[in-house]
């Protein structure tokens, strides 16, 4: 069995969402920031081992939708077209996935490894919203996973759930 | 497990014979045409492509010279199909297969407990509670603060106690030693002198009353409020052929109606804009002349309702009467919403420090040169002539011969006018019923110059021009009516 040892997972999601507290779950103290070539715009990049396979994890700037309007959706698309990514992390707040799903169905649409990540679940259930997880993935057919990146609640179903889709992708 | 060639469709009207059909083969047909490997499926280009995103146009130029040529006919013709943007139409689709996929996914339990966030925000955005609290809102933040205080409290000071007991004084005795010619003499601190108007204005008037808005803007800002506020008033607007959307523009308006003219940039259809454009020349004061207003009117709480029904009518009225004229179909509005925040005092310093840095250093150059001109303006005669001339329609609205030159300052600009009104309020010149007629019709009157070149600039010349010919006539026939109604009435105010 030939084993892959290495892979790429970005993050994507709008601004507020939890974003980057999923990134320092992932990746732990091993980061570097650094400008994005020719802008302003800052790119944080680290790595996390999941199973055997080591992964660069890329935590890019918020971004509402695939047709961008800032400098910063500008790089987070330029991201997504030019990084190659094994596994695409589109996280949302689960309790807002009505107005974020249009962006998961842009990058469906586009034709990337999507993984839905539903954040802040514990207030979506808080405010009475129950989310049915098989239905969301039998209408996207792509993974979604419910997590608290506050408190670490489902980063292991998560990092499961990449593990499964990078071995399936072969 | 997941199939990743297996994509959901979020095009069900595919198959209608409706204007879906038209976008899908113009999709299909740019697809077709597309060959190289861009990173992302060939349809999310196309769909790009037909969003005019300049990027990947310039992408797919590079790339294939030869199909972008015939791509480029193609977005040209999808584009004349549909009177909206076709990001528009894009995005509402998705949008609808969002709701779609959440209605099937998503249960709601009615009895959940809300969290206090969460009620406060449904409390702000429903109609019965949100509307006494904006009402709230705009008593305590606008008038109490910014009118009260600002242009009250702090005005008297820096105006009567500074201004007037020793700058003013100070100054024309030392003018007096230095220059020797009372011509030369006057445009210094004459009565429409640079120190003892322009920057009298601009310094005792202008900058407490816009420091204490962008204040409280600042914080209303900053607390998440305006999003809310959009929904609110979003069913309101709905009848006059604006959106929620539209909000942000009008509040923004209160601040400095050049600025929300620039803003009304971000609403999608070119029929909303035009509205905008129009209430925010005609009846959104900006935060300066606000502040004037406030002022003038405080103290008379019967005439201060009459000014603000008054604007409101006008408001709502020419924006319905706008929606019937223009053709265009009623839009549809949906927005992100963050969440409600405490205001961070340091966000608030920054955010007002710029706002007032910005206006100030509009304003005073403004002021000066306007002290300059109606120099030039006085010794021509010319000043006098106009002056003259505007006393005719002031007149016929049943004001003093002296108000003219406020309304001849309003030229220049909204707040300079207002401030104009305050000179003569002090003077003792006006009685309660002229003082309203006077406010409203300033109010309504022209747009400053900048406002007036940025509707040039963002609408065209010859709707820029149209506007302000309309709100000329508009603004005196208003002033006509009200001071006729009040009479007719017999109100005193």
């Amino acid at each position: 069995m030939v084993r892959k040892t290495s892979g790429k997972i970005v993050i994507v999601g709008s601004p507020n969402v939890g974003k980057s507290l999923l990134f320092n779950r992932l990746t732990g103290s091993y980061v570097t920031v650094s400008n994005y070539p020719g802008t302003t715009v800052e790119v944080s990049r680290g790595v996390t081992k999941i199973g055997d396979t080591e992964f660069e994890v890329i935590d890019t700037p918020g971004m509402y939708s695939l047709l961008p309007i800032t400098e910063e959706e500008r790089v987070a698309r330029n991201i997504l077209l030019k990084e190659r990514p094994d596994v695409i992390i589109h996280i949302i707040d689960a309790k807002n996935l009505e107005r974020m799903l249009p962006l998961t169905l842009q990058l469906i649409e586009a034709g990337l490894p999507i993984i839905l990540v539903l954040n802040i679940i514990d207030e979506a259930e808080k405010i009475g919203m129950k989310i049915d997880l098989h239905d969301l993935e039998r209408a996207l057919k792509i993974p979604a996973v419910a997590t608290v990146s506050t408190t670490g609640r489902g980063i292991d179903i998560l990092k499961g759930r990449i593990e499964e889709y990078v071995r399936a992708k072969g | 497990m997941y199939e990743l060639k297996d994509k959901p469709d979020p095009w069900p009207q595919r198959a209608d014979k409706d204007v879906g059909d038209i976008l899908e083969v113009a999709l299909e047909k740019i697809e077709s045409l597309l060959k190289n490997d861009y990173g992302i499926s060939k349809r999310a280009i196309g769909l790009l492509l037909l969003q005019e995103d300049g990027e990947i146009a310039s992408l797919v130029k590079a790339k294939q010279p030869d199909a972008w040529v015939k791509i480029e006919e193609i977005v040209k013709e999808t584009r004349a199909r549909y009177s909206d943007p076709l990001s528009y139409i894009i995005t509402l689709r998705r949008q609808e297969e969002a709701s779609r996929i959440v209605k099937e996914a998503v249960e709601h339990l009615p009895h959940a407990k809300l969290s206090f966030k969460e009620n406060l925000s449904r409390i702000m955005i429903n109609p019965l509670t949100g509307m006494p609290l904006l009402l709230l809102i705009l008593y305590y933040g606008l008038y109490k603060f910014v009118g009260t205080f600002g242009a009250g409290t702090v005005v008297n000071f820096i105006e009567r106690d500074i201004f007037e007991k020793n700058i003013n004084p100070w100054m024309v005795q030392l003018f007096n030693l230095l220059i020797p010619w009372q011509l030369l003499r006057d445009l210094f601190v004459g009565e429409y002198g640079v120190i003892t108007l322009g920057i009298r204005y601009a310094v005792a008037l202008i900058l407490p009353i816009v420091t204490t808005f962008f204040i409280a803007f600042a914080i209303i800002e900053d607390t998440g409020y305006l999003p809310r506020l959009a929904l609110l008033i979003d069913r309101l607007f709905k009848k006059i052929g604006l959106t929620g959307r539209a909000v942000i523009p009008m509040v923004l308006g209160l601040g400095c109606d050049t600025m929300a003219t620039m803003v009304t940039r971000t609403l999608p259809t070119k029929r909303e804009r035009i509205i905008s454009t129009i209430l925010l020349a005609l009846a959104v004061p900006c935060s300066a002349q606000l502040g004037v207003i406030l002022s003038l009117l405080e103290g008379n709480n019967r005439a201060l309702w009459v000014w603000g029904g008054v604007v409101s009518m006008v408001f709502l009225l020419v924006g319905f009467l706008s929606s019937m004229v223009l053709p265009g179909d009623a839009p549809s509005f949906y927005m992100e919403i963050p969440p409600l925040r405490l205001p961070k005092l340091s966000n608030v310093f920054i955010k007002t420090y710029a706002r007032v840095k910005w206006y100030f250093t509009e304003v005073l150059p403004m002021f000066i040169l306007a002290s300059f001109i109606i120099w030039i303006g006085r010794l021509s005669g010319l000043f006098n002539l106009m002056v003259k001339g505007l006393a005719y329609p002031v007149r016929w609205i049943g004001l003093p011969d002296k108000a003219a030159v406020a309304f001849l300052f309003g030229f220049f600009r909204r707040d300079y006018g207002a401030a104009g009104l305050y000179d003569i309020k002090k003077a003792g010149l006006f009685n309660g019923n002229q003082l309203v007629v006077a406010c409203v019709t300033l109010t309504l009157f022209l747009p400053c110059i900048a406002q007036f070149l940025m509707n040039v600039k963002e609408r065209g010349m010859k709707v820029g021009v149209g506007i302000s010919i309309f709100i000329l006539f508009f603004s005196f026939s208003a002033g006509f009516v009200v001071n006729l109604a009040l009479n007719l009435l017999g109100v005193h105010l």
